[in-house]
């Protein structure tokens, strides 16, 4: 059993060191993917094109536009006579977002009155309309009561908000982690189902089944080579992580642990997948078919919570969910095992079935 | 250009492919998957944000506090914590996202006309969120104070999408990603296959040309696309009842031009690869992944910087995307949108000529 | 057309070609004439392919220049590629169009006219035999089946030209013949035939044959110049003490090959140098020598150059008793009863008894889809009978597979091996496969490539390979572990008669240690090698004997050859029966 396992491990890790296309794809999205993700993408709001009509043209007008354009999130994009005009540069993509001040804001601040200030939103991107909706209103809000201390010495509550986990707020931390991820979820899936159909599709397999090789130990032999690459993987990816700035709060052997888990979780769905198919055509096919919905099911792009019902329940199966949980968890909150027993367990609870289904479905087809 | 020998290659490739049950089921169950998992499962939309709270004051002034972010529609009250450590255990667990902590005294300071600060905690490990919910959050507190003060009010009008939908801004982008994530995939196994069983050598030593066999390829599968856009667009404005405030036609028209764009680029990709294997890999990393994260469709590209906005220029998916939103969402036609379709235009016949330019009959 | 009348189909000029710093093809001058079968015959590797595609104007010369029916093959490559056929090696049709529409979509591709075409498409289905078969996908025909139709495809647009890759390859020897009819109906209407081969009976058809070695012809004329050219250089000794004579070529330098035939050793020398006298002489002491016709197989073996010679007459010397687990393996080596599979409602076995002693070469033949393959699967425990029983090297087949795989070899129809690895490394990971570690692993892996002239070649790449040395490694890989019974599927299949001859030298000193071998082959000159043949028609074993006696079996019937022999029996199984159950 040791001699026959070990031959077919060094054997399965030569070929794996031989398989440029594949060390290619590894490599790129344990690196350059999880770069361009992170720089690129962020569903932050920031330097918004805005477009404002300012109809008062007093100290008050100003002071709040200006106030508007000296945040991040919008960028002025030109003053427009009228709200027409406005609706125009909202139309052709000029601008996304046009404040309008109505006459007499100055004036009926001073009375006393309630005066309103008009957002037009480009709705298209609802995402980044609520966003800029939720910015402005904050804008006003700090403007409002900045004025209420100075003007009126009745003041009343203040917020005093406090951004745990990621205070800067910034989308990178999470980015660059639920990239990391993406990428373990790929490799572990797409790397041993192309290798055992590989198998198939040579008669390589039909060889070794005259072999005293058990199903098992070829099982096996499949699991750890991908394994041991997606843990070693990982670690160009820390440095990424690293020079992105998140910190690590939690402990690196904890993470490695539960790395180790949900790779084997994702090995048992290549496993699966290659035990289905005939050709490596169908086998790509499959894993793509079951890596994309995975993939936005787990709230690697948007958060879990924010989707129904019963999308939610579904995700409780996708490994990825959990290990989003174990990778945010451990670097951002410095969640420890006492937290993150429950998702380990769930990762283990997910793989041991696929892979027996595997086995099955192996012994019973080659049979 | 012959086209009897076209459509010879026409009907061949058609036959094939119908009889591949696992291919035609995955063209066409892809898309509708791919539909209904962004319909309904990638939402920003802040609702029933899970909120804890621990009421330090337990006068009506707290509680009417609370009150008031339930009645704002926002949040959801998931519990109250007696102390400041359950509250830190419950975000750690990610039982709340947001934790509201009203210190000792809240109603007397604000009766006495003082400064009452209240403090918001907020998990910030999903940035895009968080903002959200902090910005709803403190409007909240802040409008929740003595009437005295003058108050601006904001009126906000979302255009285009007034009841700000994802679905209506994820459907009509969906229509240039689903189509620049798949065709490409099954066509660029096209002719990677036949170079691995060799078929191709019978086509090399044959009167048909290369400009033929390509066109011949392609057609099946512009077809099987195109069968993909109707579906996705059906479906879209029928179950998800996405307004279509443009033309269908024009839609349908550029939507056939971007198909034989993205058909295109899986010819391309077949004819640089050798193996199905490869040719897939490089389909799964110049289109399927770029086009989902690329392409506008979700993450917005005027946030990106400046070099990674050219990188998205790339992919004619973006060109798409801005079309179709165009035209569905801001009913839109030909005299705002022709810049795009002028660029997908081009786009398609630089493909068109590389492939040509690419694909030699010879076996070396 | 062009062409003039009577002037040459093809002419080439010092045509060559290049990869990277390799020339596949070089120097190449030829005329074919209109209405010839021209042949291309050399070893694996010699650059057959290549020329056939410089032909079909598929790939660019690096050099020389080739005009063929009047056209350059390099700037009117589409003037050839439009009139020409051209069938490459391999299975290169659409499996998953039927019969029907693969013909037509080449009709339709070469712009054949409906009314001619239906015309054609009778006379060709006719001719091939495939008439019934219409409407099959062409992926579950059998090999034959399959060679046949691409040949159709490539005849529906009447090329006056014709090229081959290899078209015999894989196919049984009663399609082959039916190939050979047609290629010769219509060779003899004017179309002009080019083909490679490594069979050579087919070469002996042809009218001329070129023979290629290293990318250069070296020896181009007919069958029978070809032979006149190596007169004198081909014997054969009859002796009582073959050890004795078998030592004594192995040691003499000019000897090219030897090879076990009936009741004599046949052998060739270098045709520059003849016989050396001392060995005339030796040969003289223990039998009787005799110069003979030769045959193309001789001509080929003759004119090898680039094979290497010291490891081609190296005798085949066993050390030690091979088969080591074999002390306790019962006298009958195999043993079936009334075995059976069926898959659904076809039966691919049918109730199959056999009894094969130890260290028997046992020669299993019959057509593509007989049940040769499956009657093996069932013996290497790979596929589970649903009927009758099975016992292989004393171990019940259903019983404890995993036990039977220790005690037997197997060595499928594709060389199955992993081409991303060195030949070292594939023999070390099935060495280990078998649980052999450490010395006894090396140990085994070394005697192993000794015994199948691998050595020195354990860095080389699997991918690189010539299919010969492909499949010497594949016998090695499936002897590592002594097995007590050899399976050995098509195992010489598109290998040239010199490796042919070298690997059933190999079989014979396997089974001369002990080991059982059993066999399919094609080849039915191969079934001389074989102490007994089994023949396999539609799933039944219809006769079983060595060839003597299954030639006495056909009582007033003129059988010579084996091919004879073969379809004899086959017709005489068939009759009663409806005629022309070839698909699997």
């Amino acid at each position: 059993m040791g001699t026959r396992l070990a031959g077919l491990l060094l054997k399965e890790t030569i070929q794996f060191l031989r398989d440029r296309v594949m060390l290619f794809l590894i490599l790129w999205l344990y690196t350059v993917e999880i770069v361009i993700c992170t720089l690129a993408l962020s569903f932050e709001i920031e330097d918004m094109p805005l477009a404002v009509v300012d109809l008062d043209r007093t100290p008050a007008s100003r002071e709040i536009i200006d106030s508007f354009i000296v945040t991040e999130p919008f960028a002025l994009a030109g003053y427009l006579a009228s709200a027409a005009e406005a609706t125009s540069w909202l139309q052709s993509g000029r601008a996304r977002v046009a404040l309008v001040i109505p006459k007499g804001l100055q004036r009926d601040l001073a009375r006393g009155d309630t005066p309103a200030l008009q957002l037009l939103l480009d709705g298209t991107n609802s995402n980044v309309a609520a966003q800029a909706r939720g910015y402005a209103l904050q804008i006003v809000g700090r403007y409002q009561s900045r004025h209420s201390i100075e003007n009126v010495p009745a003041a009343g509550a203040q917020p005093v908000v406090r951004v745990w986990y990621n205070p800067d707020r910034t989308y990178t931390s999470f980015m660059v982690l639920s990239m990391v991820a993406v990428a373990a979820l790929m490799v572990g899936v797409i790397y041993p189902a192309a290798s055992i159909v590989r198998e198939k599709e040579t008669g390589t397999i039909e060889q070794l089944r005259v072999t005293p090789i058990s199903i098992m130990e070829l099982f096996v032999a499949k699991t750890f080579p991908t394994l041991v690459m997606g843990l070693l993987a990982v670690f160009p990816s820390l440095l990424i992580v690293w020079w992105f700035g998140v910190p690590m709060r939690g402990s690196l052997l904890l993470f490695l642990a539960l790395t180790g888990l949900f790779l084997l979780s994702a090995i048992a769905i290549g496993v699966l997948v290659a035990a289905i198919s005939r050709t490596q055509q169908q086998a790509l096919l499959l894993s793509f078919f079951g890596l994309f919905p995975m993939m936005f099911l787990s709230g690697t792009l948007a958060p879990v919570e924010s989707m129904p019902e019963a999308l939610q329940t579904l995700s409780l199966a996708s490994p990825l969910r959990h290990y989003m949980d174990v990778i945010l968890g451990v670097f951002l909150k410095g969640a420890g095992l006492t937290d993150l027993w429950p998702q380990a367990v769930t990762l283990i609870a997910i793989g041991v079935p696929l892979f027996a289904t595997a086995t099955y479905i192996f012994t019973k087809r080659s049979a | 250009m012959n086209l009897a020998r076209v459509a010879a290659v026409i009907e061949k490739e058609a036959k094939e492919i119908i009889r591949d049950p696992i291919t035609v089921a995955t063209a066409l169950l892809m898309p509708l998957v791919m539909l209904f998992l962004f319909g309904y499962a990638i939402s920003l939309d802040v609702e029933d944000v899970a909120m804890g709270v621990l009421d330090q004051d337990r006068t009506p002034a707290s509680r009417e506090l609370a009150d008031r972010f339930v009645r704002s529609g926002y949040f959801r009250l998931a519990a109250s914590y007696g102390t400041a450590r359950e509250v830190e255990m419950a975000l750690q667990r990610n039982a709340v996202k947001i934790a509201l902590v009203v210190p000792p005294g809240f109603q007397d300071r604000l009766a006495g006309n003082e400064i009452a600060p209240v403090q918001l905690l907020v998990d910030g490990t999903y940035s895009a969120t968080a903002n959200l919910v902090a910005a709803y959050a403190e409007t909240i507190v802040s409008q929740y104070r003595g009437d005295t003060a003058p108050y601006v009010g904001v009126e906000a009008r979302v255009w285009y999408n007034p009841s700000l939908r994802s679905v209506t801004y994820v459907i009509p982008g969906l229509f240039g990603v689903i189509l620049l994530a798949f065709p490409p995939l099954l066509t660029a196994l096209a002719i990677a296959r036949e170079k691995e069983t060799g078929s191709i050598q019978q086509i090399f030593a044959s009167p048909i040309t290369a400009s033929e066999f390509l066109a011949g390829k392609l057609m099946p599968y512009v077809l099987i696309a195109f069968v993909q856009i109707v579906m996705v667009i059906v479906v879209g404005f029928l179950w998800f009842d996405v307004p279509l405030r443009g033309s269908l036609g024009l839609l349908l028209a550029a939507g056939l031009l971007y198909v034989f764009c993205t058909v295109g680029i899986g010819l391309l990709v077949s004819t640089v690869t050798q193996s199905q294997l490869a040719a897939m890999l490089l389909a799964l990393i110049i289109t399927l992944m770029p086009s989902f994260l690329f392409s506008g469709f979700l993450f917005p590209i005027f946030t990106m910087p400046y070099f990674l906005q050219l990188y998205t220029r790339l992919f004619p998916a973006r060109y798409f995307v801005d079309f179709s939103r165009g035209l569905v969402l801001k009913g839109a036609g030909i005299p705002e949108l022709w810049p795009s379709v002028a660029l997908l235009l081009l786009y398609t016949l630089a493909v068109f000529a590389l492939a040509v330019w690419r694909f030699k009959k010879k076996v070396a | 057309m062009v062409l003039a009348q009577g002037s040459s189909v093809i002419e080439a000029e010092g045509l060559g070609r290049r990869y990277a710093d390799n020339w596949a093809v070089q120097d190449v001058d030829l005329r074919i004439n209109k209405g010839e079968i021209f042949g291309l015959v050399g070893p694996d590797g010699s650059g057959k392919t290549t020329l056939l595609q410089l032909l079909a104007a598929i790939l660019d010369p690096s050099s020389g220049r080739c005009r063929v029916l009047g056209y350059d093959t390099l700037r009117q490559a589409s003037e050839v590629t439009s009139r020409i056929g051209y069938m490459a090696q391999g299975f290169t049709l659409y499996e998953r169009l039927t019969v029907a529409e693969n013909l037509a979509f080449s009709a339709k591709s070469r712009g054949v006219s409906s009314s001619l075409f239906a015309s054609r498409r009778e006379k060709l289905l006719a001719m091939a035999g495939l008439g019934s078969f219409l409407d099959r996908r062409e992926g579950v025909l059998s090999g034959g089946m399959r060679k046949k139709l691409a040949l159709c495809t490539n005849l529906v647009h009447e090329p006056p030209l014709l090229l081959l890759d290899e078209p015999g390859l894989g196919v049984d020897p009663l399609s082959r013949r039916e190939l050979w009819r047609m290629l010769e109906a219509f060779g003899a209407g004017g179309t002009t035939i080019v083909l490679a081969t490594s069979y050579m009976d087919e070469a002996e058809r042809c009218d001329r044959v070129a023979f290629l070695d290293g990318g250069r012809i070296i020896a181009m004329g007919t069958p029978d110049e070809l032979r006149a050219g190596v007169d004198g250089a081909v014997f054969s000794v009859r002796s009582n003490a073959p050890a004795a004579v078998e030592a004594a070529l192995g040691g003499a330098r000019n000897v090219l090959s030897l090879q076990w035939r009936p009741e004599e050793i046949h052998f060739v020398v270098d045709p520059s140098l003849g016989m050396p006298d001392e060995l005339r002489v030796e040969l003289g002491r223990t039998g009787r020598v005799e110069a003979t016709v030769p045959s193309m197989d001789d001509v080929f073996v003759a004119r090898s150059r680039s094979n290497d010679k010291e490891v081609l007459a190296k005798p085949v010397v066993l050390s030690g008793p091979l088969s080591g687990g074999g002390r306790d393996v019962p006298e009958q080596s195999v043993e079936t009863r009334e075995l059976s599979r069926r898959f659904e409602s076809f039966i691919a076995v049918d109730h199959v008894s056999l009894d094969i002693g130890s260290g028997e070469i046992f020669g299993l033949l019959g057509a593509n889809g007989a049940g040769k393959t499956t009657l093996i699967r069932m013996l290497c425990g790979l596929l589970p009978p649903t009927g009758g029983s099975a016992r292989v090297a004393g171990v019940e087949v259903t019983r404890q597979p995993r036990f039977l795989r220790r005690r037997i070899g197997y060595m499928s129809q594709r060389f199955s091996l992993y081409p991303d690895l060195s030949v070292g490394e594939n023999m070390a990971f099935f060495a280990s496969a078998y649980g052999l570690r450490g010395r006894e692993r090396r140990d085994a892996v070394d005697r192993t490539a000794d015994l199948t002239g691998l050595q020195g070649l354990a860095d080389d790449s699997v991918a690189t390979l010539s299919g010969a040395v492909r499949q010497r490694l594949g016998l090695a890989c499936s002897l590592l572990h002594h097995p007590a019974v050899l399976f050995l599927d098509e195992p010489t299949s598109g290998v040239d008669p010199l490796a042919r001859f070298r690997f059933w030298r190999l079989i014979g000193g396997l089974a001369g240690a002990g080991t059982t071998v059993i066999v399919t082959t094609h080849n039915l000159e191969e079934a001389a090698y074989c102490d007994r043949l089994g023949l396999m028609h539609e799933g039944r074993l219809i006769a079983l004997g060595d060839l003597s006696s299954l030639r006495a079996g056909l009582s007033g019937l003129a059988a010579n050859t084996i091919e004879d022999v073969f379809l004899a029996y086959v017709e005489h199984s068939d009759e009663g029966a409806v005629a022309g159950g070839e698909a699997r």
